[in-house]
């Protein structure tokens, strides 16, 4: 045991221990990982105030009050915080999140960075300046000119950044267009070329309802009741099962599952690689006779699969603590099970070392890398069918297709996670009688690596195909 | 044939055996790699394994180092029924050696001592020691990849008897050595003998195999043609050629053949090799030979192992000789060795 130790040590360190490995396995979680901790950060430097003024022109009279109205400072405290929240429960409604959570997400709302995102909108210190009707818009636009988009606080709102001019008939008129509403004309929104994007969208908008209310006045009705009586109406959606009714989450039926199943084929399927790659470096570098005077091929090889199974388990490790974290920290830890976290580590097990017999047998039967292309077939194979059934078992995890897939000996690891980390509980018997079926064949597969690999290890010459490889299975 | 088992019983000293090899089969498909071999190697002994590539020398090494595991047969080394209960009192140099190119030759060294074994101290210890004394201290750090071919062999050497192993079996030892480093190997492989070692290589360079070692087992198409101690066999292969080189080049062309014993004269450039036949009297007819004409030297010559292999396997002596050539390149086949 202590040899399989001493050989696992090594094959761990010659793949972890590299460039290669440093840049294309640690150094993307360690981006990733970065951005996390610092998005927020950067985030929470709020955007600079916005100085200044809007002039506006009104030529009908109406408007140019309600604007006024709308820029008052409390109003356009209320409007931000409006935003904060609509923000914040898209977000969670993305994601699919039940009331409960939603309600402690809120409560945590000013403590978590998705506050802090919204600090993105600037706070804004503007006035609005009401021009005679008559002044020429050549005159007033020049103003605009004189404003830099840096104006400070004692500049007392000098700075012209938006002129309005809201012509007679952009509220009345008689004519007609060709659908037979009224024709109204547009407004014009003259505007400093620095002014944030996101105050110009805020001009825009209450502009364009304080043209609408003034309509609604002007034909004699009562804005606020017609706006409430306009109101979009809310689905409240829930999907009815068995267990009762739970609220339908697209995104998160798909997400979670779908990230399980990815963190478990690229650590196994890496791993797998590494362990390939170096069996056919020992053979061809011929190194492979001179490790096997100090131990038996069934040690070397057992040491190689725990070698580069802990290079797995380390990617796996990794990527999810990564995933996990990210998830603590934007609050929607609550949408992991727990338990699905061991289990994906169980069934990493499982297919990491299906796919490490497969790739030590093929490793020890070729002479170099091109040779063994031909034989990667089956294993190409078990790969590609995970990701083929991805979408036809997430829709329906308890289906009688993705029930039969949870049984199929090498696809098996794959299809129950993607099922036990779904939305829809699987019937509890499967996942042990799965996890079953996958120790079987792991064994079975270990018992043929074996024989392959002790006779693999020492043939060069023409590389063998997959009868050959059956044959040694069979020789004793 | 005359084995050890005679030379023990004829007041060789009694030693217990390292490798006892008896009535081995090895096939591989349908071809017999190795035949009803039986061979006895005394501790202590240094062993040369000789014949053409394909003879089965290197078959018959993997089966002691239970790389690969005989149709039938017995065998036991250092006592033990396969080696792999004794590997770590084992060193072993394959034919098919190679080191990982990537790795730094003193982790390369350390990584097969700690597989032998050995603790990482004493692994440390014994790779920096061995560095200096076959001049590579400096490789220390180097990758593997970066040394030449020899140096290379050279490491690989050090990998095979970094454990101090009881029994070290040395698979084509010198190919690929250039003469300096020749005979730094040979050094290494006596003072690892004088250090009371048994030692096995196998070789088709049988002047190397001549000058090494003490005793020969010779192999054929699987089948064992001879097994005896170096003395035992130049006593047994009497020299039969007398060379005569006449101080006037002119006087080759005499009528050697008329001499009493002579069988046939074989003329060169240089030299008349007088062929004697059987009960021909050496001393007579050196007496005779310097009669004949002024002579600058005459030698009774000592046969060479190839001459004695030709002889035993018989047949055409030119084939088998191209036989023996041919050896010069090595096989891709490892387990047809």
């Amino acid at each position: 045991m202590g040899k399989v130790f001493t050989v696992a040590v090594k094959e761990f360190l010659a793949t972890v221990a590299t460039k290669g490995f440093i840049f294309g396995m640690l150094f993307p979680p360690f981006i990733m990982t970065m951005m996390i901790v610092l998005m927020p950060l950067l985030m929470n430097k709020k955007a600079p105030t916005v100085y200044g003024h809007i002039a506006i022109i009104d030529q009908s009279g109406l408007v140019a009050p309600r604007i006024k109205d709308a820029f008052s400072a409390e109003k356009i405290k209320a409007r931000k915080e409006k935003k904060i929240r609509q923000t914040m429960e898209e977000g969670t409604k993305a994601i699919g999140m039940d009331e409960k959570s939603a309600a402690k997400i809120k409560e945590q709302a000013d403590a978590s960075p998705m506050a802090a995102a919204s600090s993105l909108i600037p706070e804004t210190s503007l006035s609005v300046v009401v021009l005679p009707p008559d002044t020429p818009v050549d005159e007033a636009r020049k103003e605009i000119l004189k404003a830099t988009g840096r104006e400070q606080a004692g500049d007392g709102g000098s700075a012209r950044l938006a002129l309005l001019v809201i012509p007679e008939n952009t509220l009345r008129t008689k004519e007609l267009n060709s659908e037979g509403k009224p024709d109204f004309k547009p407004y014009q929104l003259l505007t400093a070329p620095r002014l944030d994007v996101e105050v110009q969208g805020d001009i825009r908008n209450e502009t364009a309802r304080a043209i609408v209310d003034s309509r609604l006045a002007d034909a004699g009705e009562d804005p606020v009741k017609i706006r409430g009586l306009t109101e979009w109406p809310k689905a409240d959606e829930k999907a009815v099962t068995k267990e009762g009714d739970r609220s339908s989450n697209e995104v998160a039926k798909l997400m979670i599952p779908g990230a399980f199943m990815f963190l478990l084929w690229i650590s196994t399927f890496s791993a797998g690689q590494y362990l390939l790659t170096s069996t056919i470096e020992e053979k061809s570098s011929r190194v492979m006779e001179v490790v096997l005077s100090a131990v038996s091929p069934m040690q070397l090889m057992l040491g190689k699969i725990l070698g580069k199974g802990a290079v797995g388990l380390l990617i796996l490790g990794l990527y999810s603590s990564v995933g996990v974290t990210a998830m603590i920290f934007f609050a929607y830890a609550h949408l992991l099970a727990w338990q699905n976290l061991v289990y994906l580590f169980v069934f990493f097990f499982i297919a990491y070392m299906i796919i490490a017999c497969l790739m030590a047998s093929i490793g020890s039967a070729v002479n170099d890398i091109n040779e063994a292309q031909s034989l990667m077939g089956p294993v190409m194979m078990i790969l590609i069918i995970p990701m083929m059934l991805w979408m036809p078992i997430l829709r329906n995890p308890n289906s009688m297709f993705a029930q039969v897939c949870s049984f199929v000996p090498m696809i098996n690891p794959f299809v129950m996670v993607l099922r036990i980390s779904g939305s829809e509980p699987i019937p509890a018997w499967q996942i042990p009688v799965s996890i079953l079926v996958g120790l079987a064949t792991v064994a079975f597969l270990c018992y043929a690596a074996a024989k392959i690999f002790r006779i693999g290890v020492l043939m060069y010459g023409k590389p063998p195909n997959l009868a050959t490889l059956i044959k040694w299975v069979r020789m004793a | 044939m005359i084995g050890w088992e005679k030379i023990q019983a004829s007041g060789g000293k009694q030693l217990t055996n390292a490798i006892e090899i008896r009535g081995l089969n090895k096939s591989f498909g349908p071809k017999l790699a190795v035949q009803n071999l039986d061979l006895t190697v005394p501790q202590g002994a240094l062993y040369g394994f000789i014949g053409p590539n394909g003879a089965g020398k290197s078959t018959t090494i993997r089966m002691i180092m239970s790389i690969i595991f005989p149709d039938s047969g017995e065998l036991s080394v250092l006592g033990k029924a396969s080696a792999v209960e004794s590997k770590d009192r084992i060193g072993y140099l394959p034919e098919e050696r190679g080191v990982y190119r990537k790795m730094k030759v003193g982790a390369f060294l350390k990584y097969m001592a700690r597989l032998k074994g050995l603790d990482a101290a004493e692994a440390e210890r014994r790779t920096k020691e061995w560095l200096v004394r076959v001049g590579l201290a400096d490789t220390y750090r180097k990758k593997c990849e970066e040394l030449s071919k020899g140096m290379q062999q050279k490491v690989q050497f050090i990998a095979a008897v970094i454990n101090e192993p009881e029994l070290l079996i040395l698979d084509e030892v010198f190919s690929g050595l250039d003469p300096e480093n020749r005979r730094l190997m040979r050094d290494l492989i006596r003072e690892q003998n004088d250090a009371g070692r048994t030692i096995i290589f196998s070789t088709h360079a049988m002047n190397e195999a001549e000058q090494l070692c003490d005793s020969i087992f010779m192999i054929r198409g699987g089948v064992k043609v001879l097994d005896m101690p170096m003395k035992q066999l130049w006593s047994t292969y009497d020299p039969k050629t007398v060379v005569v080189e006449p101080t006037n080049p002119a006087d080759i062309d005499l009528a050697w053949e008329t001499l009493p014993g002579v069988r046939e004269a074989v003329r060169s450039e240089q030299f008349v090799d007088l062929r004697l036949g059987e009960n021909a009297n050496v001393a007579t007819l050196m007496q005779g030979a310097t009669a004949m004409a002024g002579v600058r030297k005459v030698e009774l010559k000592r046969p060479s192992l190839e001459d004695i292999f030709i002889e035993l396997v018989g047949g055409d002596s030119e084939s088998v000789r191209k036989e023996l050539r041919a050896s010069a390149k090595p096989v891709q086949e490892v387990a047809r060795g």
